[in-house]
């Protein structure tokens, strides 16, 4: 599906995104190779600053015709009600008219549709309700909802539950898997992380440090990781 | 012995800024005409505030039928305003683009309607189009500053398969829309203050009767369509709410005055005659020019009416900047919570609402019955419409802020802890108004003042409408020019959401 050869990224702080100018900006990956191949669940760890999203975010780049982005940077409409909000993300399967009537008069069908997802994503709120009243947990769920309802058959999420407790977190995390063929995730639980997917990669100082199959997973080493870093 | 070391102290920015405008205004004070020209304006003062105290709401005869027609006018004005100016807003950064929005902006509502007067007549259509071209460039622009403004993350955030048309209406507009309905709600207000002023010139609407109430001495008559045209600004959010606005629109097509027929012959006359320089008409090829007479005409003009009345322009608003600087400071202290108890601030607010409800022009008609024809009346009604809306915006801001944990006095806190953090954002809005005060300025000339509108004025009613196309270019250009000016000096923020 992707493979990256001898990655190296820099980012540039000011801007505040992945560039190819190296005079104003630091290395955030070194030398990395990867291959990820079609129906794996990789969770992508590291201590922060390890350059998770940097090659997150390069990953989306690649392999953006087919898929669905949860990013740290919400860009939801404050404006706008949680239905389209998530409505959002189907604009690109209708004609342009559709999008913007259902602006005006949402469609029964989308309504239904929306609800029953919501449903599953435990974001028991009023649809009309608008965005900038819902708390950070509430908002991150409708963030999710908005990349599901792409459907698309990969899913490329940067901690998409970092606001939400544990439990909840792991059964939003079946849903995704189940509803996507190939999941890319970048996880802040590595216990998460190492339970439920196949594949855990993990990143330090901008180096691919682990790559190994559940069955193999290392579990010293990556407590190691952790406590190196956080020391230095 | 120890010697005491002299401490230098040097003068804040702000304290700079504040001083020069000062000085600025007391150079050019002894050029600037201010005479009171009235034999006794005491007589005609107590006059007036008799009037004021016995207002007499029947003496109009088509009270209903103006009020309707200011209305109408601002409805429409501001509907085909959003029509044809919103669109523009998404190609503003055109250069093109905005060069024609910042020349149409810069000319006044009263010039366009002059110029309409001459082809259309008195039809509504010359008041709806008076206030719609202006408008739509205004729209344009602070549309455009709203969306560049707006955060990109939305936009990023949507699948970019989608087409642009939804995706810019899900990711931009769906966001700005509040900012945008508050935006407009706010030009309603302005143009119904416009709406009320194009009937200095004949319109239909309430500043006719005003006008011929305290033309004829009849401050009775005057001072009830004051108090109607002030309440009926004041309650706008209570008498038109955003959901009944389709609904006024439909009434306001259907309770127009009848428009006369436009009248093609006189549209055609009035581009191919009556708007050339006289050397230029009758004419047909381009051989039969008389390019020295041409010339002459054009130096005429620039030299006897021009630049007098630029000069007389600037004079007036640079004096008018300063007392309205003055009004600013004082009016807001009414107002401030944190002097006052509760009850009296209310009658600051009332105060500060009847300060900028009134139009400027208005306002200046009034002093000009009292003290005669000089810049006078034009500085005095600048200073308190201009005073009144800034104050009015310092209070709401300094209302904010919360009380120092500290013991001291209600003076000293408003001096030590209010004042410094509004004073800038006060002197921004000052000079913001700065350029709204030179287009006034202009358009005061109407009045009989000196200055360029004057000028145009005259050559309307002389029926030379080249020498006033000239002076009208002239005004939009010193406009612009300021414009520019003041943007560069200053680096003002680029938002415009003020203007009026």
């Amino acid at each position: 599906m992707i493979t990256i050869d001898n990655l190296n990224l820099h980012y540039d702080k000011t801007a505040g995104y992945n560039t190819d100018k190296k005079e104003t900006s630091t290395q955030v990956i070194f030398d990395l190779s990867l291959t990820i191949n079609e129906g794996e669940k990789v969770a992508i760890i590291g201590p922060s600053g390890a350059g998770k999203s940097s090659l997150l975010h390069h990953i989306y780049k690649q392999l953006q015709a087919s898929a669905a982005l949860c990013s740290q940077r919400q860009g939801l409409v404050d404006n706008l009600s949680i239905y389209h909000n998530i409505f959002m993300g189907a604009l690109a399967r209708h004609h342009w008219l559709f999008n913007l009537v259902n602006l005006i008069r949402p469609f029964k069908q989308e309504l239904s549709n929306i609800a029953t997802l919501c449903q599953q994503l435990e974001l028991e709120q009023p649809l009309t309700k608008k965005v900038d009243k819902l708390s950070g947990g509430q908002r991150q769920r409708v963030t999710l909802a908005r990349a599901l309802y792409q459907q698309q058959a990969l899913f490329i999420g940067d901690e998409p539950f970092s606001a939400l407790d544990p439990l909840m977190a792991s059964r939003l995390l079946e849903t995704i898997l189940k509803r996507h063929k190939t999941v890319i995730m970048v996880m802040h639980d590595r216990e998460l992380a190492m339970s439920a997917f196949d594949r855990v990669i993990a990143l330090d100082k901008g180096y691919l440090v682990i790559d190994s199959q559940q069955q193999s997973i290392n579990q010293q080493k990556i407590t190691a990781l952790y406590q190196t870093s956080a020391v230095a | 012995m120890p010697q005491q070391k002299k401490i230098h102290y040097p003068l804040g920015y702000w304290q700079k800024i504040t001083l020069s405008i000062w000085l600025i205004a007391l150079v050019i004070l002894p050029f600037a005409d201010i005479e009171i020209s009235s034999f006794d304006p005491f007589i005609e003062l107590s006059r007036m505030l008799d009037g004021l105290m016995t207002p007499d709401f029947l003496a109009t005869e088509y009270l209903f039928q103006a009020i309707i027609q200011t209305i109408n006018f601002a409805i429409l004005g501001v509907f085909l305003g959003l029509v044809l100016g919103a669109p523009f807003a998404l190609i503003y950064q055109h250069p093109i683009v905005s060069s024609c929005c910042a020349f149409l902006r810069a000319i006044h509502e009263i010039f366009w309607a002059l110029l309409f007067l001459q082809i259309f007549g008195l039809s509504p259509i010359t008041g709806i189009l008076a206030i719609t071209i202006p408008f739509a460039a205004t729209f344009a622009r602070v549309f455009h500053d709203i969306i560049i403004q707006s955060s990109e993350s939305p936009l990023e955030s949507i699948d970019s398969r989608a087409d642009i048309i939804s995706r810019f209406t899900y990711g931009k507009i769906a966001q700005v829309m509040p900012q945008m309905m508050a935006y407009t709600r706010y030009r309603f207000e302005c143009a119904l203050r416009s709406s009320a002023v194009l009937g200095f010139i004949g319109m239909p609407t309430l500043g006719f009767y005003m006008e011929t109430a305290f033309r004829q001495g009849n401050y009775s008559e005057g001072s009830a369509l004051l108090i109607i045209f002030i309440a009926l600004i004041g309650t706008i959010r209570y008498w038109c709410p955003a959901k009944l606005l389709g609904v006024y629109l439909v009434i306001a097509c259907l309770t127009l005055v009848d428009t006369p027929a436009v009248d093609s012959s006189l549209l055609i006359r009035f581009i191919s005659q009556d708007i050339l320089p006289p050397a230029l008409k009758n004419i047909t090829t381009l051989a039969e020019v008389q390019w020295s007479s041409l010339s002459s005409w054009f130096t005429a003009i620039l030299w006897y009416q021009a630049i007098p009345g630029i000069i007389a322009t600037i004079t007036l608003a640079l004096v008018a900047l300063a007392a309205t600087h003055l009004v600013t400071l004082n009016v807001h202290v009414l107002a401030s919570k944190h002097l006052w108890p509760t009850p009296l601030t209310w009658l600051g607010q009332l105060t500060l609402l009847i300060g900028r409800s009134v139009p400027e022009y208005i306002l200046a008609f009034i002093f000009l019955m009292l003290l005669g024809p000089s810049m006078l009346p034009a500085i005095i009604a600048l200073a308190i419409h201009n005073g009144c809306v800034i104050a009015y915006l310092a209070v709401k801001q300094s209302n904010t802020i919360a009380p120092p944990q500290m013991q001291m006095s209600k003076l000293n806190q408003f001096n030590y802890h209010i004042m410094p953090d509004i004073y800038p954002n006060m002197m921004a809005l000052m000079f913001y108004r700065f350029e709204i005060i030179v287009r006034e300025t202009a358009v005061f000339g109407i009045l009989g003042i000196m200055t360029l509108g004057f000028y145009i004025d005259s050559n309307f009613s002389e029926i030379r409408y080249s020498n006033a196309l000239v002076l009208i270019t002239c005004t939009a250009l010193l406009n612009v020019a300021i414009d520019i000016l003041s943007r560069r000096l200053l680096k003002l923020p680029q938002n415009s959401q003020t203007s009026c």
